[in-house]
């Protein structure tokens, strides 16, 4: 007979896979609305005459944004399951819900945001809303479901005692927090601002001088998402994974030798290694790259 | 950083009227839905609760504007998050009090939003006077969300569950604020969802050009949203009927007030254009 630690470690590693995923379907989402870290210069890119295509959504901070929808997702697939519903049916459903839901909040947080800039005279494109918010829902929904299924997995398979929704918001939350501080930034401080040379910082001079031509025609939120698709977003996906991974890893494994206090010692031990490797992270970068030299370059700002 | 300027919001309706609308149509939703229920012996009247929500939702998203145009650009969440942590602990607090205490449910309400009052009114004093945010009017608009919180957090309860019972020691019923929305863990989502209707409006329409009546009916339109899917939630605690009736009306205020969103958009825009290139230098002078 199989060891039952070893149908629990793959459980856990399916909660891994799933926020992996979720986590990098998030980020790819905040990014084809410029949602969070990025919004700021794209709000003022309008206000310094620079007008733009570029999906402008700020729903209310990304961490409750998506709290709502998977809490709103949670709650759906609750109702379905205390009906009887199959669980996968029911979190599809839930989560379809969630991700129509993002839609609607992005509309309004487009139109409204393009409707208060009228006096720089920022048009409100209609294809841009038709075109971009479609993707926002298909990438929430991805987001959505991957964080309610493991929400799903850890309450009905691993037991924890909170309910279904309160799980949900707890890990949209976390989802949002990571996305906003992790994927976001390399949209934000890099995608926007490649007109500049790499590494030079953001001087005010600069603000709101985002990039708004693409490779061909106006940047958009699309080509935002395709670039932040080859880094921003797996990072994002990769924090949210470890940060579930290791959370549900040592939570298993010292619960199922019964030494429950050692799941604590070693969440703690897991937070110090984290903190000395991005401190070795950041002082080797700055070793390596150091501060910005501008003459010594020979680069003249753009 | 991006914000409008910093200075006192105007608009149409002053803020003494959109507090009294909410403090009023808030406490009138829950006490219609809880009395007519109790009259009836149904839950037919739970959509009351969500009518109060939203217009008490309304009221916060008002304070909400008035207090971030004084340049609180990326603080809207944070004050919507502020409100509603305080706004939770007063209403589960002025619930459970009258449990404890074995007095009239119908006192729970008052004691909630006296409760949340006094602590938005501290939250606000330390804001102003120790993190010295020198916000003329952060008092009293602490005070606005937190109750508008409160009120909120309430309505819906009510909604999901049809009374204002917390335990269900009291009147020996069945569905209980505890059993029905808490234990449930539909409390996320009336935690999460009211702070959205109060906290995403202002954030929505931020900017220089941004006017009272086109961020008053975003709130509206989401507060909308959010009692439609209570309804959905309720629907495992009420009637299926009942549970039908709050999300039919959701939706239907949602569409409403989604359609006048939108009118009032193309109204304040620069432009609706269905496609098109950026404007030219000339345009821009």
């Amino acid at each position: 007979m199989t060891d039952p630690i070893i149908i629990d470690m793959g459980i856990v590693a399916l909660t891994g896979a799933l926020a992996t995923i979720g986590g990098a379907a998030e980020d790819l989402e905040s990014d084809v609305g410029s949602q969070s870290n990025p919004n700021s210069q794209v709000q003022l890119a309008a206000q310094m005459d620079f007008p733009h295509r570029i999906f402008n959504k700020a729903i209310s901070g990304e961490p409750p944004a998506y709290g709502l929808w998977c809490a709103s997702s949670a709650v759906v697939a609750s109702v379905m399951l205390a009906k009887g519903m199959s669980v996968l049916f029911a979190l599809a459903v839930g989560s379809l819900v969630g991700a129509i839901l993002l839609g609607m909040f992005a509309v309004t947080a487009h139109m409204g945001r393009t409707a208060s800039q009228s006096r720089f005279k920022q048009p409100l494109y209609m294809d841009m809303v038709v075109g971009h918010v479609p993707a926002i829902i298909a990438h929430g929904y991805i987001a959505v479901f991957c964080i309610v299924s493991f929400s799903y997995i850890m309450n009905a398979i691993m037991g924890h005692p909170f309910p279904l929704p309160l799980l949900a918001l707890f890990w949209g939350v976390t989802a949002g927090a990571i996305g906003s501080s992790t994927g976001d930034v390399h949209y934000g401080a890099e995608r926007e601002f490649q007109n500049q040379p790499f590494g030079c910082g953001l001087n005010a001079s600069y603000s709101g001088n985002i990039v708004r031509k693409g490779e061909a025609g106006l940047r958009n939120g699309m080509d935002n998402v395709w670039a932040c698709a080859k880094f921003g977003g797996p990072v994002t996906g990769l924090a949210l994974g470890l940060t579930v991974f290791l959370d549900n890893w040592r939570s298993t494994i010292f619960t199922g030798a019964n030494a429950e206090w050692f799941a604590i010692i070693a969440g703690l031990i897991i937070v110090v290694i984290l903190i000395l490797l991005n401190r070795y992270v950041e002082v080797d970068g700055r070793n390596a790259y150091g501060p910005y030299k501008e003459e010594e370059e020979g680069g003249a700002p753009a | 950083m991006s914000t409008a300027a910093g200075g006192p919001a105007g608009g149409g309706i002053s803020a003494t009227n959109v507090a009294i609308l909410g403090i009023v149509g808030g406490l009138a939703g829950i006490y219609l839905s809880t009395i007519l229920n109790g009259i009836t012996e149904t839950t037919y009247f739970s959509f009351f609760g969500g009518i109060g929500a939203i217009l008490a939702g309304v009221w916060g998203a008002d304070a909400v504007r008035r207090v971030c145009s004084y340049g609180l650009g990326t603080g809207v969440p944070s004050i919507g998050m502020v409100a509603l942590g305080m706004g939770i602990v007063a209403a589960i607090f002025g619930l459970a009090l009258c449990y404890v205490l074995g007095i009239p449910v119908v006192l729970g309400p008052i004691i909630a939003i006296v409760v949340a009052a006094i602590i938005g009114f501290i939250m606000g004093t330390m804001a102003n006077k120790i993190l010295s945010m020198n916000i003329p009017i952060m008092e009293r608009c602490m005070v606005e969300i937190a109750v508008a919180g409160c009120l909120v957090m309430i309505a819906l309860c009510v909604t999901i569950s049809g009374t204002l019972v917390f335990e269900n020691s009291i009147l020996n019923t069945d569905i209980t604020i505890l059993s029905s929305v808490i234990q449930t863990g539909f409390i996320a989502l009336i935690f999460i969802g009211g702070a959205m209707i109060i906290l995403h409006p202002f954030n929505a329409c931020l900017g220089p050009d941004e006017s009272q009546d086109r961020t008053l009916y975003v709130g509206v339109e989401k507060g909308g949203i959010i009692m439609a899917i209570t309804g959905v939630a309720s629907l495992v605690v009420i009637d299926v009927i009942p549970a039908m009736l709050t999300i039919v009306i959701g939706l239907l205020i949602w569409i409403i007030y989604f359609k006048k969103f939108i009118n009032l958009t193309k109204r304040d825009a620069y432009k609706v254009i269905g496609t098109g290139l950026l404007p030219t230098e000339e345009e821009l002078q």
